[in-house]
């Protein structure tokens, strides 16, 4: 903690302060809200890079400009950029105990199909409606920081904390919020849906404050997204995109919170030394495996990964050096909520 | 009455609601707008099914014919995940492959290495590749079937992770691999190319009604369509495999203790689900092509049409089919023109939207069977 | 935070060390190959997705213009994505530090540009391959002024018109530009009044149709009907029925690209029967990447859009052009608008370098040539000429799907379109919204190229105006 803390101060490899890290940190945030559904609420969500996108899209049609040294696509409000922050915030909060709303009934597969479903229409509307966005998306959006942010263009440093901050914030939230009253039965509703509904719980009401709260979590991971990269496009939630978010959840373990940011720092390591590592023979540019690429041997990886670990990097550092019984992987809770009274 | 209609019904009633107006609107409300560029909400390309019946009729053909083949993909994804409870993400690359494949053979046949006329090819030039291609996908389908999901059986994330993993691979090794045949030793590695559907499909056929001429290569499509359907239907419903398989479908464990080997049944699953797949291919690498990149757009299509149907069932496949087809293709020419870029191609946005409300009512699908 | 326990201490250690020693590992890497100072060069293309067989071809073609003017030595010459070393110019080694990855997407072009920008600090950038994928690096050259960025073959307007940033360059036409000339042909040689077009989507499919449309509007062509059907759609058959007939429009423009091109055609055959070459003209999608094979044998005869290549061209400087990459480069065609494309964007690099001593940033911007020469260039003197915005001036070619000997066909050289601007005569500019659904409106106009279309023959362009 300390080391990241003082790391980018020090200077040191400002490729690794400002974009591995920043990436790991915002992804780590969007797992974790996936996490936090599934280890907790039972649910296991492809919907999160759907909320991710909406907030970025939000975020950018309201806080940048038109004009000669704007950007080109978007509707162009320019509206004070924390107000836009924190709309974007709230729309899309919205939007997820919407969704959330919707899916309440849906359980274990059909669930994460359900969520599915919401990416591939945020992923053709912002393909679609060209007048928020587009199929290039909307671009430069960096360049329009709250005041009290500062430029984060010129001084990257400031979107590193920023980032690290929310990301120990989110971690600590979920823990907390997992021990309240609301957590306890999100957990009951998990194992024991007809049980906790025969005990007068709202089983639906439950499920979709979680999907609501997860929402904001991977809001503030699209925030951070569109900070860190200026953009944001339909390609954000293609079915690759979605898939990923899953990934590196499931390399992290899909178990415990800090996994999020373990699977996303070892996917996004991967993506990026991989392709470009030139010092291992045959793996270098252009390097073959069976005539393939690096994708191939990416591929290879992650199958290796989800073949020997089912319980991701977590568990297999649990099951090495013995300090915690193997997760034993389970269904998704087969029984659902009851059907509502015909 | 007011047992009857409840708030809980509400959504319900307003779905309904919404339904019977789409329909009046493509019976009777749509107009054809007065010039190009203009209009309201009644205005759409063709006027209404009342004014307009031929290209109704077409827009209907179209959509049917295209069920077709959306069926024939999906109902090889719906036969493994409704046995298996897996969700074979390779489903997609395993389409690719095949309509890779078959596309070698076609030129091996015809030695052009470019694309071909339909008069060029003959029926048998057309089944032999899928001959070569279906069996092909169907040991690549049962070797990542025993090799990586056979003793993972019940840990759906991680089959599902597995075969992401796969097709990450495969797709690769496409680009790499595929298409082989080229003229100048120039390798366009993965781009689009297509297989020809033989040359007696090359016309129209007069349907006598309405004056529609149709095109007899799409009638064949419905018509393998429909083959696939009455077969698996026969083989599930008909034959000892199929009922050892629907037993798997609704209790895995009790159909085990009675001494079933399941382990073997889950094989053949995979074997006709993959060869399933390829057959997709080949149909609609005739109709359309194949390119890198759509592995992604036909496991979206499957897992689609699959869901909305309810899964293992398939008759849910064939309702999830039909209604993904005439919900995208009647969308996208039955909204309204209410100017020059609005709205047709809001059609694909429609369908989703659609395919999530039929979730949140009926969360396992139209035929999937509730506890 | 009592469950703040050893056990996740422990692991967050671990990750920290790991992290730790995979960074050291990392900068010390990156340390020692700094030790030359050489230039750092990045060539950013895609290797996934529907233009995944453009690695080879761009990174062929920038390396080819390397190895002609800075002494590269290729690896391999059946795979040009192998490497090539000993790149000097001025003195000083140019390092190509990787090659990006992208699949069409932007997200994947973020974290490609930010890969090689950043991790693997690339001076200059050339690519990217295509019109999305250049208005995200568009931006990001806009936010870091120290990098130069030449843009391989992306097609899209906005990158030079709307966000123009100083930092970065395009020697070859926008998708509009590629098009001029075509609605000339259209409405003269083959009588065209009334057209319909169909375009992809997404910003290469507007931009190219801009050209299209503008180009027959100029000269008096009316657009009956605006198709736009997504891109990835997989059944084209309810887009096709919104086209009007074969017997209400004298004929079709097509801007459908990549996958969907043959598809679209398949399904317009299924519904208004065989394709009349006279009623279509294609962007370069009919004739190019590949489309020789796939689209191209259903409509010999049609004319098609060309982007910057002139195939068939007979110039003396062509032939060296064409014959010094197929001794480089055997696999590569050497007409194909990314190998040529980025073979000018990178001799561009390399006379930019020869200008500034080698010194990069600001220094090598200033000294990016204005004007560079072009196999397939005739008018400026045999340059292409930049604009004030960074932009090509571009002789273009016109073509036409005609049947080789040996049975194939493919695109040969018909019209010559002299010294191609940005901005059509105006209708064009950094105010006015980029190409979209509806834009541009349909206007008569007067472009600098009107009436001064050649009429091509055996590869020569004669005196003969096209009528």
């Amino acid at each position: 903690m300390i080391l990241l803390i003082v790391w980018p101060a020090a200077g040191l490899s400002p490729y690794w302060a400002h974009q591995i890290l920043i990436e790991t940190f915002l992804f780590g945030i969007a797992a974790a809200s996936l996490i936090f559904l599934s280890a907790y609420g039972g649910m296991v969500s492809l919907g999160q890079s759907a909320l991710f996108a909406i907030a970025g899209v939000t975020l950018g049609n309201l806080a940048t400009k038109g004009g000669p040294g704007g950007t080109s696509k978007g509707l162009h409000l320019g509206w004070d950029p924390t107000v836009a922050l924190i709309l974007a915030l709230v729309i899309t909060t919205a939007i997820a105990l919407l969704f959330g709303a919707v899916s309440s009934r849906s359980a274990g597969i059909y669930f994460l199909m359900i969520t599915l479903t919401y990416s591939v229409i945020v992923n053709l509307t912002l393909g679609q409606v060209t007048k928020i966005s587009g199929f290039s998306g909307i671009g430069g959006i960096n360049r329009y920081t709250p005041g009290w942010i500062g430029d984060i263009i010129d001084h990257p440093n400031r979107l590193y904390y920023i980032a690290l901050g929310t990301a120990v914030v989110v971690y600590v939230l979920i823990r907390y919020i997992v021990r309240t009253p609301f957590g306890l039965t999100l957990q009951g509703v998990r194992d024991e849906p007809i049980r906790m509904a025969s005990l007068g719980y709202n089983v639906a009401l439950h499920r979709t404050l979680a999907f609501g709260f997860a929402g904001f979590l991977a809001s503030l991971a699209g925030i951070l997204y569109v900070w860190w990269s200026g953009q944001i496009a339909p390609g954000n939630v293609d079915l690759g995109q979605t898939v990923n978010l899953l990934v590196m959840a499931v390399i992290g373990g899909l178990v415990r919170i800090e996994g999020a940011w373990l699977g996303a720092f070892a996917f996004i390591l991967m993506d990026n030394y991989i392709t470009s590592n030139t010092h291992i023979p045959g793996l270098g540019f252009g390097g073959t495996l069976f005539g393939g690429s690096f994708n191939t041997i990416i591929g290879v990886i992650f199958l290796v990964i989800v073949l020997v670990s089912p319980d991701g990097l977590l568990g297999l550092w649990g099951r090495l050096f013995g300090t915690r019984r193997p997760w034993q992987w389970r269904r998704p809770p087969a029984a659902e909520a009851p059907e509502p009274a015909q | 009455m007011s047992a009857y209609f409840t708030w809980r019904r509400l959504p319900f009633v307003l779905a309904i609601g919404v339904v019977v107006f789409a329909v009046a609107y493509v019976l009777f409300i749509a107009t054809l707008p007065a010039q190009f560029g203009v209009g309201n909400w009644r205005t759409t390309t063709f006027g209404s099914a009342v004014h307009d019946p031929s290209n109704f009729l077409k827009i209907a053909l179209d959509s049917i014919t295209f069920a077709a083949a959306l069926f024939i993909v999906a109902s090889g994804f719906a036969l493994i995940f409704g046995l298996m409870r897996a969700v074979n993400m390779a489903h997609g690359s395993f389409y690719l492959l095949a309509g890779y494949i078959a596309y070698e053979v076609q030129q091996g046949m015809t030695g052009q290495g470019f694309s071909l006329q339909s008069s060029d090819v003959n029926t048998w030039e057309w089944l032999l590749p899928l001959v070569v291609a279906a069996p092909c996908i169907a040991v690549v389908g049962l070797v990542v079937q025993q090799a990586f999901l056979r003793w993972n059986q019940g840990q759906e994330l991680r089959q599902a992770l597995i075969t992401i993993a796969i097709s990450v691979i495969v797709a690769d090794q496409i680009i790499a691999h595929f298409p082989r045949n080229t003229s100048q030793g120039q390798r366009f590695g993965g781009n689009a190319v297509d297989l020809t559907w033989p040359g007696w499909t090359d016309r129209f056929v007069d349907l006598h009604i309405g004056g529609v001429q149709y095109s007899l290569a799409r009638l064949v499509m419905l018509g393998i369509g429909v083959a696939v359907g009455v077969g698996l239907w026969v083989w599930l419903y008909r034959t000892k495999t199929g009922m050892v398989i629907r037993a798997g479908v609704d209790d895995e464990q009790m159909t085990s203790a009675l001494g079933i080997n399941i382990q073997r049944t889950f094989a053949i699953a995979f074997v006709v689900g993959s060869a399933l797949a390829a057959l997709g291919a080949v149909v609609w690498a005739s109709q359309s092509n194949i390119s890198s990149g759509q592995d992604g757009v036909w496991l979206l299509n499957s897992l689609v049409v699959v869901i909305v149907g309810g899964m293992g069932s398939i008759f849910g496949a064939a309702a999830g089919a039909i209604l993904f087809a005439f919900v995208s293709n009647f969308g996208a020419s039955y909204l309204p023109t209410t100017g020059s870029d609005c709205c047709t191609q809001y059609s694909s946005i429609l369908t989703f939207v659609l395919i999530a409300l039929v979730l949140a009512f009926r969360p396992r699908g139209l035929f999937g069977r509730g506890n | 935070m009592r469950r703040f326990t050893l056990r996740s201490w422990r692991t967050a250690a671990a990750l920290l060390v790991a992290s730790a020693a995979v960074a050291v590992w990392a900068t010390g890497s990156v340390a020692s190959s700094h030790a030359a100072k050489p230039v750092r060069v990045a060539i950013m293309t895609d290797c996934k997705g529907a233009f995944a067989f453009g690695y080879d071809f761009d990174i062929g073609g920038a390396q080819a213009a390397f190895a002609k003017l800075a002494g590269g030595k290729t690896k391999n010459k059946n795979k040009p994505s192998a490497g090539m070393t000993g790149i000097t110019v001025a003195g000083t080694p140019v390092q190509i530090v990787g090659y990006g990855c992208g699949n069409d997407t932007v997200p994947v072009a973020v974290t490609e540009t930010k890969r090689l920008m950043e991790q693997l600090k690339a001076d200059v950038m050339v690519g990217p391959l295509s019109g999305d994928e250049a208005v995200y690096v568009a931006n990001y050259a806009k936010t870091h002024p120290t990098k130069t960025f030449i843009i391989g073959t992306a097609g899209s307007q906005d990158p030079t018109m709307q966000i123009h940033p100083k930092n970065l360059f395009r020697y070859h036409g926008d998708g509009a530009q590629w098009n001029a000339g075509i609605g000339e042909i259209a409405f003269k040689k083959l009588k065209w009044k009334n057209a319909a077009i169909m375009m992809d989507d997404y910003s290469f499919g507007w931009t190219s149709a801009a050209g299209m449309i503008a180009d027959f509007c100029a000269v008096g062509g009316n657009i009956v009907k605006r198709v736009f059907p997504p891109l990835n759609t997989t059944d084209y058959s309810a887009f096709v029925r919104q086209l009007p007939p074969p017997n209400q429009v004298d004929g079709y423009f097509s801007a459908v690209g990549g996958t969907g091109t043959a598809a679209m055609l398949k399904a317009f055959e299924q519904a208004y029967g065989k394709l009349d070459p006279n009623q279509w003209i294609g962007n370069l999608f009919f004739g190019f990447l590949g489309a020789d094979k796939v689209v191209a044998p259903k409509l010999v005869g049609s004319y098609v859009g060309g982007a910057g290549t002139g195939p068939g061209l007979k110039l003396a400087k062509t032939q060296a052009y064409e014959n010094y990459l197929k001794g480089l480069y055997p696999k590569l065609p050497p007409d194909d608008l990314f190998v040529y494309n980025y073979y000018q964007a990178g001799a561009a690099l390399v006379m930019g370098l020869q200008k500034s001593g080698g010194a990069v940033g600001a220094k090598l911007q200033a000294s990016m040539p204005r004007a560079i020469p072009g196999a397939f260039q005739i008018s400026n003197g045999g340059l292409v000429k930049l604009d004030a915005r960074n932009q090509a001036i571009q002789d273009q070619y016109q073509l036409q799907l005609v049947k080789n000997s040996d049975g194939s066909v493919g695109p040969q050289v018909v019209a010559y379109v002299p010294a191609v601007d940005q901005s059509f005569g105006g209708l064009f500019k950094p105010t006015s919204p980029p190409p979209g659904r509806t834009q541009p409106a349909c206007k008569k106009v007067k472009t600098p190229w009107q009436g001064k279309v050649k009429v091509m023959q055996g590869g020569k362009i004669t005196n003969q105006v096209i009528k």
